[in-house]
């Protein structure tokens, strides 16, 4: 099952996932906004839904703002103490298990996302909705073209150090071709301000979201204070520099 | 010393399919695991958490 063609390495995503629980609460400001977005949408339907699953949880705070009879949560890390530890490409649930399944900052770095896709809408019970939102689009573009420069300038050879993120047509297409009803992809920009590169790499790591690409490749000294230069030179006056951060969000039903 | 292990909610046993197969998974209270018999793998169930991953599975040798 866990082959070396995987773009993600399943085992060190968990593991970053399991270092990054005990202080998860203190790195959560953005895992926190898509939480109250899927929430507002959740309540703007105006239904009551009975079963509930919170995909890709961390530590269940998306579940726990959902009114349901009975809420599961599944994380690929058991250190967040889930309902049951599985990856979101092989989801262990019957058909028709729940009314709702939702998802916050997780689907970014799921090695086969239209197969999860899938297997959300098969695990939805009849006239269910999936709600989902993950990091995607130019999120960290210039950081990505940082990296490649750096990377060229030391050693003439680059190699992918972000993970290669979805648009939203491509999302929007999945959606589709996962057979659910009703799909609409949507893309929200924000900025977060870093006052350097090392900020940054501290939240990615509190976060769960250090590298877990399967072809990483060691981070060189040389390189990674290259980076962090032309990270610098691009601050603004007060020595803070714009990173962008693009939310995909996913709506879409169940047939009924 | 021993303690008992934390029961499954039946209704979340009810639900889970193996993984690899999607069939029904037998939970063996005992040795706390989730058998899959068409898989052949018994996840385990650690600290009341099943830990549904075939990388962690059991393989159940006749």
């Amino acid at each position: 099952m866990e082959t070396t063609a995987e773009l993600f390495d399943r085992h060190r995503r968990r593991v970053l996932r399991d270092r990054a629980a005990a202080r998860y609460a203190d790195y959560a400001f953005l895992k926190d906004a898509m939480v109250d977005d899927i929430a507002a949408r959740v309540a703007d339907t105006g239904k009551s839904f009975g079963r509930v699953l919170d995909l890709g949880a961390h530590d269940g705070r998306l579940g726990a703002r959902i009114a349901g009879d009975w809420s599961v949560t599944v994380d690929a890390a058991a250190a967040f103490k889930p309902t049951l530890v599985a990856d979101e490409d092989a989801l262990p649930f019957a058909d028709d298990s729940f009314d709702l399944i939702v998802s916050a900052g997780s689907l970014h770095n799921v090695n086969d996302l239209p197969g999860a896709l899938i297997q959300v809408r098969r695990a939805l019970r009849p006239g269910g909705m999936f709600i989902a939102a993950f990091v995607a689009g130019e999120s960290l573009l210039q950081l990505r073209h940082d990296l490649i420069a750096a990377d060229d300038a030391a050693t003439g050879r680059v190699g992918v150090r972000v993970a290669p993120m979805i648009d939203v047509q491509g999302a929007a297409g999945l959606l589709q071709r996962g057979g659910f009803v009703s799909p609409v992809a949507e893309i929200d920009s924000f900025t977060v301000r870093y006052a350097g590169l090392i900020a940054l790499l501290a939240d990615l790591r509190g976060m769960g979201e250090a590298n877990a690409l399967a072809s990483r490749l060691p981070l060189r000294r040389d390189v990674l204070a290259d980076v962090a230069a032309r990270f610098a030179d691009r601050a603004d006056a007060d020595g803070k520099t714009n990173v962008p951060v693009q939310v995909i969000t996913l709506t879409a039903w169940k047939a009924g | 010393m021993s303690e008992h292990p934390p029961e499954l909610d039946p209704r979340l046993v009810e639900i889970l399919v193996c993984p690899l197969t999607r069939t029904p998974l037998r939970y063996d209270r005992v040795a706390q695991e989730l058998v899959s018999d068409s898989a052949k793998l018994a996840y385990p169930v650690r600290d009341g958490i099943p830990i549904m991953l075939i990388s962690e599975a059991r393989e159940i040798t006749d």
